[in-house]
């Protein structure tokens, strides 16, 4: 596997190394006002983006933590984190 | 047996060692240092395969592979490249895709029924009726291919991988990537240098031509492989073909092992922090009729089978060229006593004045502006038709072998399949790359250069520039490097005739395809006018060759028979692998990574039959009988242990312990007690269940828990993930393989364990669903639970490891008065069955959710704010009927038990059997399965259908579940 991926514990490692855990969605919705449909979104639904993408990684065979990096789908290469918007 | 050099200081052969091989049924010898192709050609063989279509014979042409000319079947596999596999004692050889001898081929008439097969004739032609095609395949696929391989073949030799890295990796070990290498070793970084041939220097490396200052190509060669060689920080990788280069500069390729080492191929797999590409040229085939006819070859195939396998490739040789290399072969080849009538070289002037001068010398005949129209001779070449360009004056000459060439081409996949984009350059009438991958430079001749000097020069700057990358290298230093490289002459101007002015109907482009140039334009007439939709019309460039004969000629042709105005064609897309792999050495070696229980050696002794569950091997039968009706008796009548130490079991603790587990566990944890033990489950966000298993509560902000031996690989990543938003304080453990279980079940249970430990194990002071901490022989530590999986007085005792065969071997000792048996997986699961306990896979699929599988009860509806994993979906499904739902069911008549999976049907599949068994205990076939919600009801009549059973359908009716002590009492005793 070509891609690498940039651990905030053990630094840049091996693509081979990590499981995906998605796009980054933001945390779970509240239980209160919860329709089927909205839940459903929240589980299912995906950008899809062609471009760059901030997303979740698990460190499988390495320290065990999640954490998000930013990749750009059509290129499959780790990207600089952006600045944050304001 | 040809007569071969001994003498030439570039021979790679050991004349004295001959080695013995078998080709068609027959014994002969080749020398030490042969290919296989050499070792044929020595022998007098001329013509080593048939063509794919039309049968044409086929011969060397090229020497790495470029085609399929040579390929044969070696040992039973087939399509083996002989020009670039080492002839190894005993080999057995023979031809592909002919009928009789590739010398007397029957099939070989097809050769002129070429009218009656233009390019895309299949589909054109076989669709109407669609109903020929399937009668039409199975005669084509008879008459047309290259090798077979038999499926039961067993591919012989050892295979491996290795993963290594480096700084900085070269790929090409000829003058230019060993000069890049030595520049960036001498700049203190790790190199990785990568040559498909078995040694060092390249196109220098059988060329007796000057280089500088009266040193020959080869001697430079031989320098500079020695300074490599004795340079610590570089390791060579020879006999390494790179097969593709990808994102973030990893680097694949494989190499083929001699007889020290320990493999017979090897997949290599490099990261490099930055990439020289120093692959060279090949020659780009000359067009013209019967271009291909054996006796055809290239001039650097020409001049290695003399120069470095000591072949003289024929009494009279007629040269038609466009590049020094064409001189230069022809001038070394009469000195080593060729005959050499004429040779016609495409360019006009140009030409190296001292290879014009020794040419002069030996009085050969130079024709410049002429080529090379047509090869005569039905199976080889035995005279040669020769014109000018402009097709008026014409010349034969008889001879056995013609030396043809257009020029060079640049091997350029590696850069290619790394997003680099081709760009035609007139002045070498090259695709050189443009826009290349960050941190990969090329380097060498495959820029065009030919000056070795140049290629050096070239190669420095290459080396420095991979070095700056890893910030080894200073600015001035690179600006040194490019002054020196801008001193020496520039890249050389390459020939630009695309084909001989003929009409092309035997004039093939595409060895592989037998596509001919008539099929080309055949197909551009038909308006496939761009090479990628040529390539997929006509086949050319689709061969094992991956387009080393078409490649550059395609492009060039395309364009210039559409008389377009520039040259803005590409080359067809190339693509790793980009030089043919064995299936084998990907697949590398076969490893059993299958884990052992810590009791795993005294259940073998004890008789145990093994299988593969998931990741573990464990114990499934202690007997030849596979009912395991000994193991089960004896369960359910004294006492008998099971190894469950494959068992998920874990810890979690600090103040968010108790978070985590109410987020993943559909169960409200916050109420269990210490010294309970709280059967539980997990859902996924669709509400299915994936996992059950049971939680203890061993002090404040500390539990245990333990999951099925399938999920405890993920259960960390499972936690962690479901709360990764949430910035939890808690740790996780996962003591799978540091502590094993040992299943104590069956009414003798209790008087086992009451021999061994220091607390009271009464009903009363130990009862059913209970946890205690106790002691064996006053120094095993057991956390035990009183739980009843297999319907029995059971004890499960987790015990370190390290301890676990010491507490084997005592239960066993203390059962011995009560008979005590061990019990396998296969006991235990008809066991459980019998109970209607399920397991997880067994009595679930992937869509199966809590509720279908009868577990509801586990869910705590009351339990809030913790945002459950699966609580969500679960709420909906709960008003679902449509749902599959688990039942239980009897035979009808005493019959026997479906088979575990049979379907239960009426006019259409209606569910399917999970877990069916002929159970002694209760004397009758019962089993679970899942079926459709409105078949659940207790007396619904199943029917069965099974694999192979023709139709004849069994049956039985749902019952009320349990089977076995439906009171539950036995397990509570």
């Amino acid at each position: 596997m070509a891609l690498t991926i940039t651990c905030p514990i053990c630094g840049k490692r091996n693509g081979y190394e990590f499981r995906y855990g998605g796009e980054e969605k933001g945390p779970r919705p509240d239980e209160k006002d919860l329709t089927p449909e909205s839940w459903c979104d929240y589980v299912h639904m995906n950008k899809c983006v062609a471009g760059v993408q901030q997303e979740w990684w698990f460190h499988r065979d390495g320290c065990g933590s999640w954490f998000t990096i930013f990749r750009d789908t059509t290129t499959n290469l780790e990207k600089e984190t952006p600045e944050a918007k304001e | 047996m040809m007569n071969r050099f001994n003498h030439l200081p570039t021979l790679k052969i050991d004349t004295s060692e001959k080695i013995p091989f078998t080709f068609k049924g027959k014994q002969y010898y080749g020398t030490k240092g042969d290919t296989v192709a050499t070792a044929l050609y020595a022998n007098g063989v001329r013509i080593y395969a048939r063509s794919l279509k039309y049968h044409r014979p086929r011969g060397f042409y090229s020497m790495d592979g470029e085609c399929s000319n040579t390929m044969m079947e070696i040992n039973g596999v087939p399509n083996v490249r002989t020009e670039t596999t080492w002839l190894k004692p005993g080999m057995v050889i023979k031809e592909q895709n002919v009928k009789g001898s590739a010398e007397n081929d029957l099939m070989g008439f097809i050769d002129k029924m070429d009218w009656a097969m233009p390019a895309g004739f299949y589909y054109d032609t076989m669709h109407k009726p669609a109903k020929i095609w399937p009668v039409a395949m199975k005669q084509i696929r008879k008459a047309a291919g290259i090798g077979k391989l038999s499926p039961d073949h067993h591919m012989p030799g050892k295979y491996d991988e290795i993963f290594p890295t480096c700084d900085v990796c070269v790929i090409g070990g000829g003058p230019a990537g060993m000069t890049a290498a030595l520049a960036a070793a001498q700049k203190g970084l790790r190199v990785i240098l990568m040559e498909a041939r078995p040694w060092l220097g390249g196109q220098f490396d059988y060329r007796t031509a000057e280089y500088a200052n009266r040193q020959t190509c080869h001697e430079r060669a031989v320098q500079l492989a020695k300074e490599v060689e004795k340079t610590d920080n570089i390791r060579v990788f020879t006999h390494t073909a790179n097969i593709g280069a990808y994102n973030n500069n990893l680097i694949t390729g494989f190499q083929i092992g001699t007889e020290k080492d320990s493999f017979t191929e090897r997949y290599i797999e490099l990261r490099a922090k930055s990439v020289v590409v120093a692959t060279g040229c090949i020659e780009r085939p000359l067009l013209f009729e019967n271009n291909e006819r054996p006796g055809v070859m290239q001039a650097g195939c020409a001049l290695r089978l003399a120069n470095t396998y000591g072949l003289l490739p024929g009494k009279t040789g007629v040269f038609s060229i466009g590049h020094d290399l064409g001189l230069e072969a022809a001038v070394a080849l009469h000195d080593l006593g060729m005959t050499i009538p004429m040779i016609a070289d495409i360019r006009e002037d140009g030409q190296d004045p001292v290879l014009l001068k020794a040419v002069m010398d030996r009085k050969i005949i130079l024709l410049k502006g002429w080529v090379a129209t047509e090869a005569h001779g039905r199976k080889q070449v035995k005279k040669v038709t020769l014109k000018s360009l402009d097709g008026t004056a014409e010349k034969t000459f008889d001879c056995d072998v013609l030396v043809a060439s257009a020029g060079f081409t640049p091997l350029t996949g590696p850069l290619v399949v790394n997003q680099a984009k081709l760009k035609y350059d007139a002045h070498t009438n090259f695709f050189l790359p443009t826009d290349l991958p960050k941190k990969m430079h090329a380097a060498g001749r495959l820029l065009g250069y030919e000056n070795g000097l140049s290629i050096e020069a070239s190669g420095h700057l290459a080396g420095l520039k991979a070095a700056y990358d890893c910030e080894n290298c200073s600015i001035a230093d690179l600006g040194e490097a490019k002054k020196a490289m801008e001193s020496k002459p520039g890249p050389a101007r390459g020939t630009k005739l695309v084909m001989a002015p003929v009409k092309g109907r035997k004039t093939f482009i595409c060895f592989d395809e037998d596509t001919s140039i008539k099929n080309v334009k055949q197909s551009i007439d038909k308006g496939f006018d761009v090479p990628e939709l040529i390539k997929r019309f006509s086949g050319a460039g689709l061969g094992p060759g991956q387009a080393g004969i078409p490649g550059h000629n395609l492009p060039l042709f395309t364009a210039k028979y559409q008389a377009l105005p520039d040259i803005k064609i590409r080359p067809t897309t190339v693509r790793p692998p980009l030089v043919p792999t064995l299936i084998a050495t990907y697949a590398g070696t076969n490893h059993t990574m299958l884990k052992r229980t810590p009791i795993d050696d005294l259940q073998r002794k004890d008789g145990g039959i093994f299988r593969n569950i998931g990741v573990w091997q464990r114990a499934r039968y202690f007997s030849k009988d596979f009912t395991s009706r000994k193991e089960i008796e004896n369960v359910r009548n004294n006492v008998g242990m099971l190894d469950g130490s494959t068992l998920g079991k874990f810890r979690i603790h600090g103040p968010d312990a108790l978070n985590a587990l109410q987020r993943v566990y559909v169960s409200d944890l916050s109420k269990i007690k210490e010294g309970r033990v709280k059967y539980t489950a997990m859902c996924n966000d669709d509400g299915c269940v994936i996992d059950d298993g049971v939680v203890i509560k061993l002090g404040e902000n500390d539990y245990y828990f333990s999951t099925s031996t399938g999920r405890a690989g993920q259960t960390v990543e499972w936690i962690r993930y479901h709360t990764r938003y949430e910035n939890w304080d808690f740790s996780l453990v996962n003591l799978t393989d540091a502590m094993g279980v040992i299943n104590l079940s069956g009414p003798n249970a209790r008087k086992v364990l009451e021999k061994v430990v220091d607390i009271d194990v009464s009903n009363d002071a130990f009862g059913f669903s209970e946890y205690k901490e106790f002691k064996v022989a006053d120094t095993i530590p057991v956390k035990a639970m009183r739980l009843g999986f297999v319907g029995e007085l059971s004890y499960e005792l987790h015990v370190p490891s390290s301890y676990m065969k010491a507490l084997w071997l005592i239960l066993k000792e203390a059962g011995k008065e009560f008979k005590i048996k061990n019990f396998g997986v296969e006991a235990q699961n008809v066991l459980r069955m019998e109970k209607c306990h399920v397991i997880l896979g067994q009595e679930s699929e992937q869509r199966t959710n809590l509720l279908d599988i009868g577990l509801g009860f586990l869910w705590s509806r009351k339990k809030t704010g913790y945002k459950t994993v699966g609580v969500a979906a679960l709420t909906q499904a709960e008003k679902d009927n449509s749902r599959l739902k688990l039942v239980g069911f009897k035979m009808e008549n005493n019959g026997r038990a479906p088979r575990d999976g049979a379907l239960i049907v009426d006019d259409r599949v209606r569910g399917h059997v999970c877990t069916a068994r002929d159970s002694f205990s209760l004397n009758e076939a019962v089993g679970m399965a899942l079926v459709e919600g409105d078949m659940s009801k207790v007396g619904t009549r199943l029917a069965f259908y099974e694999d192979e059973c023709n139709g004849e359908l069994i049956y039985g009716t749902v019952v009320e579940t349990p089977f076995y002590d439906p009171a539950g009492q036995r397990m509570k005793m």
